[in-house]
């Protein structure tokens, strides 16, 4: 990908997942990385991993100091930034009438508020600086309606909001997309589903297979380089086909 | 090492504007162009192009509105360049009328290269990705696939016909590996945008000046449409299909 050699980067939930592979791509293509995450053994796991790293930071994106220290930290490792991926994000698997009040509020203040705590954090300095790319971690769930996963369907139907409302405020200076994932093969998800439970996805893509994160960072990729520049306002699906015929939405 | 290399590519309209940005771009990242226009010369310009750059390319005389032509365009394709791992189905036309003022000729014509055309060349283009193990379809749609446009009736219709085309290609080829996605372009410096500030009337400047009220404050350019179709065309999307990719500034976004 183009223009992405030197520029820095940050990562939320970037120390395992989706986010530990796209730091690991965005190393590949020259860029400089940090992450950030509120789970130390893993961000002390990925220190160790990937070397190249810039550094890690640890800190919870629900909380708005929290975050604002951590931007803090981030200017004296980076000295600015270029690229946000704005991937950090929980879910629980739970029917609608068994979610809890703390639960819902858990799941929205990571998905949506922090998303929004650290967006606003990167975009000043991009807006102060020379401008930059904002990328946010929505899911097909933010698309269609899918059982047992309110709280979350709710949060990620949120950030492609939020990644519309932003993209118009921030232009021309930030350009801000989501990318909506759908079934990815990550640790959470392998902990989440069991095999049975795997088959019954991969019959539901039309690709027959589910996405490798791998293929999840190279979107990123795509989205933060200079061969998007033309794009901002949009949400691009990347899901092997699975909502294209509305089917998704199986118990 | 491009991102095509080793690929072969067909693309219709490629004698000029997005085609063209996108023949010369799959070039360089390596892939064998076929490029497929009614305009010779200008397709044959394209061809010279490529190959000055050190590129292989051929052209296609092609009305994609004729099964026999697009027939001929994929077989050409397979027998010149060794085979057909990318169509991109780029032609397009616009009549910038209403319902009333549209013609019927000019109805069916639009939907024939606009839609028509898709269908043609992907029915003769899918059985030889399938026996290769695999494809990738790109349709050009537009914005105005997935929003109404004013005095553009015809054109809107094949435009969304083209969106949800591409979801039913996806679903019906994705057990062949092959992928099918479209790009939304909003406007793109052009000539069919030209042609298009022509029938309304309008001065180039003008329509440009209108073109580039948009989030990113500017037109787009053949080349920004260009590299989506690469990233589509290429492996870095290898679990994307039935998706529209759209390429406008933050034209809709708002």
């Amino acid at each position: 990908m183009r223009g992405l050699k030197d520029k820095r980067v940050l990562i939320t939930g970037g120390a395992s997942g989706i986010g530990a592979t796209t730091a690991v791509r965005f190393l590949e293509e020259g860029a400089q990385v940090a992450v950030l995450d509120r789970d130390d053994a893993a961000r002390n796991r990925i220190e160790r991993d990937l070397p190249a790293l810039r550094g890690t930071i640890g800190a919870d994106v629900s909380e708005a100091e929290s975050v604002a220290r951590a931007f803090e930290e981030l200017d004296r490792l980076l000295g600015g930034l270029d690229v946000l991926i704005n991937n950090a994000g929980i879910s629980i698997r739970k029917p609608f009438m068994e979610i809890t009040p703390q639960q819902w509020r858990e799941v929205i203040d990571v998905n949506l508020n922090g998303m929004f705590f650290v967006a606003q954090q990167a975009a000043r300095r991009m807006l102060a600086g020379e401008g930059g790319v904002i990328l946010n971690m929505g899911s097909t769930n933010g698309l269609m309606g899918y059982h047992y996963y309110a709280d979350y369907n709710t949060s990620k139907a949120g950030v492609v909001e939020l990644t519309r409302s932003m993209a118009l405020e921030l232009a021309p200076t930030v350009r801000v997309n989501a990318i909506c994932p759908g079934c990815i093969l990550t640790p959470m998800q392998e902990a989440e589903y069991t095999p049975e439970m795997l088959r019954a996805f991969e019959r539901k893509v039309p690709l027959g297979r589910l996405g490798r994160p791998e293929e999840v960072a190279a979107l990123f990729a795509f989205l933060a380089s200079d061969d998007a520049a033309f794009i901002t306002g949009h949400y691009f699906v990347i899901d092997g086909g699975e909502i294209t015929g509305g089917l998704a939405s199986q118990p | 090492m491009g991102d095509l290399t080793g690929k072969s590519a067909l693309i219709t309209g490629g004698a000029s504007g997005i085609g063209r940005a996108t023949a010369l771009l799959f070039a360089r990242e390596g892939a064998a162009v076929s490029v497929a226009d009614l305009d010779e010369p200008g397709g044959r310009a394209v061809v010279r192009e490529i190959a000055a750059g050190g590129g292989r390319a051929i052209f296609v005389r092609c009305d994609v509105s004729l099964a026999t032509d697009c027939q001929r365009a994929v077989q050409q394709t397979v027998d010149k360049l060794g085979g057909l791992d990318i169509l991109f189905n780029n032609a397009g036309i616009i009549r910038r009328a209403t319902v009333i003022e549209t013609t019927e000729a000019e109805w069916d014509q639009v939907m024939a290269v606009n839609v028509k055309s898709i269908f043609l060349l992907s029915k003769y283009a899918i059985p030889v990705m399938a026996r290769a193990g695999g494809g990738v379809i790109i349709n050009t749609a537009s914005g105005w696939g997935l929003v109404g446009g004013r005095n553009a009736v015809s054109y809107c219709a094949s435009k969304g016909a083209v969106v949800n085309m591409t979801r039913a290609m996806a679903l019906d080829h994705g057990e062949q590996n092959i992928r099918v996605n479209c790009i939304c372009p909003g406007d793109t410096d052009t000539p069919m945008l030209r042609n298009e500030a022509q029938q309304i009337g309008e001065s180039d400047e003008q329509f440009l000046a209108q073109a580039a009220q948009r989030p990113l404050q500017r037109i787009g350019r053949p080349e920004d449409i260009a590299r989506a179709a690469l990233y589509l065309a290429s492996d870095a999307s290898s679990f994307i299909t039935g998706t529209a990719l759209v390429v406008d500034g933050g034209g809709l976004a708002g």
